[in-house]
């Protein structure tokens, strides 16, 4: 590190990259200290994706009834991306979870950001209760989150289906039009806790003369959270969209529980879905393996894209 | 992907399940790829006087009383009974594949298609000749394919029909003999009380479609010379579809997926008064609605017009696997095991298995009277049913993927958006186009 001159407060300038490399010492000490993680990265990381990437390059070759005759594993370049890519169940898939994702993460962080502003808020009571109320449901497994929810979706035991009932309102949360919403409830109420804890650290970080000198210059609490606040915690906000985007390119959980209730979720409902039904119940690795890389793809562009977005957006701000 | 350097609590169970799919990928494949280069591990040269060890991975409860009957009167051959719990029966392929698998495991029937042409299976014929007869018609046909065996039938689920006498007797039905007087049935119950259905239509509950097309002479796969026959919407489906489209169309079925609660919310309070289905679910059947006991009891499946022939859905195999050094002595265990009749006796008293060996169907555990059941003897029906399943049924490569094709298919008839027709076309374009995907040969 730097070393401070007596007497002398710290400069930021003394960060500088140029110092920094002329204070460094012998060469060995950081990767000593960064090896367990290269090495973990590298091995669980890295040689999957590449080994992945090398299996999707080939495919199995049986003949006859497959029997008697030995199968070849022959490489056939990108031949199982076609067939990934013109698999209208799998391109299906991702159209679903984007739809989700425009719908959901939305939803999701707007009630993440207004549960971390109340909870900033000077004048909100009980916000012991109302953050672990709010961050609770993330700490209950998905699965388990899943089969709850299962449970109140399902006509029949459901008291919410037959409470409507009851007044004359009929609902179906497993109809085709319907399950999609249904599944995004589940994740929104898993994970809006998680969302509102990292925005609310950020608005911590924030520093409070702002704030005063925003009530001084005669700012309700509204204006304060909207033209303060927020614009302030831009980042983190959208962090969480990343985060959230991510996820949702990956449901699978919640689908796959709630498919065991309904015939509206299919087999390769999520592309997630269609890579374990693909290596698992088909046993096709190959073809599996170019969809899990193809989706990889797909996750790494739109994570990309958001984040360019947000650097953009630090960068006018 | 996972290459993004930020991470978050969030949304990490959701990247580590990606991540150690690809592992699994990964693994799965260095795996495949070593199964190439090994293999061919010949028999051993039989030495009778020595000791051998055979592992044996099973999952029906209690078998390990059969297995010490075996052990102590074959001190030379030496079983190692792994008791599988919930579903690690799904392992076993990846284990044959690592080269680390048992010499024998319990798989299910409609699975050995692709245990054999993924080379995990080991034909067994020249080591249990002459014991097709031991076995039930439409259980031996479930393991051979042309010459070859590749397993030994252990259990079997022939149907019976199970109704309500209360629901019955109020609305003055008797038992369907007949598919037809089933429909005649399902409409005057329906009539008389719209909120009470005859049956069920269970979109994902392919062994209820499958029993019914095996009785009306249907089979999914066939074997033509070199070739597979894929025949999904042969005449047999076509029968089913007909029968089940009529019935959907009337609303005489209760639409509502197996094994939810509230599948069994319906049954409980008699919404389903007759459940079509295998020898293995009265028991499933008793944990389940325990209260509705006494009021049930059991009727052969109705046959079509012109046949006598009942319904079967499959059951599971002893198969003697990749890799190991005995096939001679595994394949005479699998055999002693499923059609010894102590061995069996234990298998269907303690196990809770319908048996695939006739001589399983003399059990006394079949024979008890059933307080649930109104005291009736409930296996009677199922043993009559047993002898008369028709053994044309072929299985075939890419079964799990057929039955979750036909599931979503069905869950689209379901939703009226489709006919049983257009699903068995659908099925069949798609298995089709999946077993040519591995190059395999279809007619």
């Amino acid at each position: 590190m730097t070393q401070a001159v007596p007497g002398q407060p710290l400069r930021l300038a003394d960060r500088s990259p140029a110092r920094r490399r002329s204070g460094r010492g012998s060469g060995a000490a950081p990767w000593v200290f960064l090896a367990p993680f290269i090495v973990l990265f590298l091995m669980f990381l890295v040689a999957p994706i590449v080994v992945a990437i090398g299996t999707s390059l080939f495919k199995v070759q049986k003949s006859g009834l497959g029997f008697d005759t030995a199968s070849k594993t022959v490489f056939v370049g990108i031949q199982n991306y076609a067939t990934a890519l013109a698999d209208p169940a799998f391109i299906a898939g991702f159209g679903r979870v984007l739809l989700f994702g425009i719908v959901q993460v939305p939803v999701m962080l707007a009630l993440a950001l207004i549960f971390a502003l109340l909870l900033d808020s000077a004048r909100t009571k009980f916000k012991r209760v109302l953050r672990l109320g709010v961050f609770l449901p993330f700490a209950i497994p998905g699965v388990v989150a899943a089969l709850l929810w299962g449970f109140l979706y399902q006509p029949g035991v459901s008291p919410i289906v037959e409470g409507l009932k009851s007044i004359g309102i009929s609902v179906d949360f497993l109809s085709s039009g319907s399950v999609l919403w249904s599944i995004a409830n589940v994740s929104t109420w898993s994970y809006t806790g998680v969302n509102m804890i990292i925005l609310f650290s950020a608005l911590q970080t924030v520093p409070r003369e702002l704030f005063e000198a925003a009530r001084i210059d005669g700012a309700g609490e509204l204006r304060t959270a909207f033209s303060i606040k927020v614009p302030l915690i831009a980042p983190a906000l959208l962090l969480t969209a990343l985060f959230s985007v991510i996820g949702t390119l990956q449901l699978f959980n919640e689908p796959t529980i709630l498919k065991n209730l309904t015939t509206n979720i299919t087999t390769e409902y999520t592309p997630n879905m269609a890579v374990f039904a693909t290596t698992q119940a088909n046993g096709n690795l190959n073809l599996g393996s170019a969809m899990a890389i193809i989706l990889g793809l797909v996750t790494f562009i739109l994570s990309v894209v958001v984040s360019s977005v947000s650097n953009r957006r630090g960068r006018n701000a | 992907m996972a290459t993004h350097p930020i991470s978050g609590p969030k949304r990490t169970v959701r990247r580590k399940k990606l991540v150690l799919g690809v592992l699994a990928i990964a693994s799965a494949t260095a795996i495949g790829l070593s199964g190439c280069t090994s293999g061919g591990s010949g028999a051993a040269a039989p030495d009778p006087n020595k000791k051998i060890t055979l592992s044996f991975w099973g999952s029906v409860p209690n078998e390990a009383k059969s297995v010490a009957i075996w052990n102590k009167a074959h001190p030379n051959i030496h079983v190692d009974l792994h008791q599988e719990t919930g579903d690690d029966g799904s392992k076993v392929p990846a284990a044959v594949d690592a080269g680390t698998g048992p010499d024998i495991a319990q798989v299910s029937q409609h699975s050995l298609p692709d245990y054999v042409i993924n080379k995990r299976a080991i034909n067994i014929a020249p080591y249990i000749k002459n014991t097709k007869n031991l076995y039930t018609p439409a259980a031996w046909s479930s393991v051979q394919f042309g010459d070859a065996i590749y397993g030994v039938p252990q259990d079997s689920g022939p149907a019976g029909l199970l109704y309500r006498t209360d629901i019955f007797k109020k609305y003055g039905l008797t038992p369907p003999a007949t598919w037809d007087d089933y429909v005649a049935d399902a409409q005057k119950l329906h009539a008389a009380n719209p909120s009470i259905y005859l049956g069920q239509f269970s979109p994902a509950e392919f062994g209820m479609y499958y029993q019914t097309m095996v009785q009306a002479g249907g089979s999914w796969y066939g074997i033509s010379g070199n070739s597979w026959k894929v025949s999904v919407n042969d005449a047999g489906n076509q029968k089913v579809a007909a029968l089940w489209q009529g019935l959907l169309d009337q609303k005489l079925l209760k639409v509502v997926q197996m094994w939810t609660p509230e599948y069994w919310k319906d049954v409980d309070s008699g919404q389903i008064a007759s459940i079509s289905y295998a020898a293995w679910f009265p028991q499933l059947l008793k944990q389940n609605a325990a209260k509705l006991s006494g009021k049930w009891a059991v009727a052969p499946e109705p046959t079509f017009a012109g046949s006598t022939a009942g319904g079967e859905s499959g059951g599971a195999a002893m198969v003697v696997l990749k890799g190991t050094k005995y096939p001679k002595q595994a394949a005479e265990f699998s055999s002693w095991f499923d059609s010894n009749k102590a061995s069996v006796d234990i298998l269907v008293s303690q196990g809770g298995l319908f048996p695939a060996a006739k001589i399983g169907l003399q059990s006394p555990t079949l024979d008890q009277a059933d307080p649930y059941f109104g005291g009736e003897k409930v296996f009677s029906v199922f043993k009559a049913a047993a002898l008369i399943s028709p053994d044309t049924a072929q299985n075939g490569p890419g079964f799990d993927k057929l039955t979750s094709d036909l599931a979503d298919q069905f869950g689209k008839v379901a939703s009226g958006s489709e006919t049983f027709a257009q699903a068995l076309d659908s099925v069949q374009a798609s298995t089709v186009a999946n077993l040519k995907s591995q190059g395999l040969s279809v007619k």
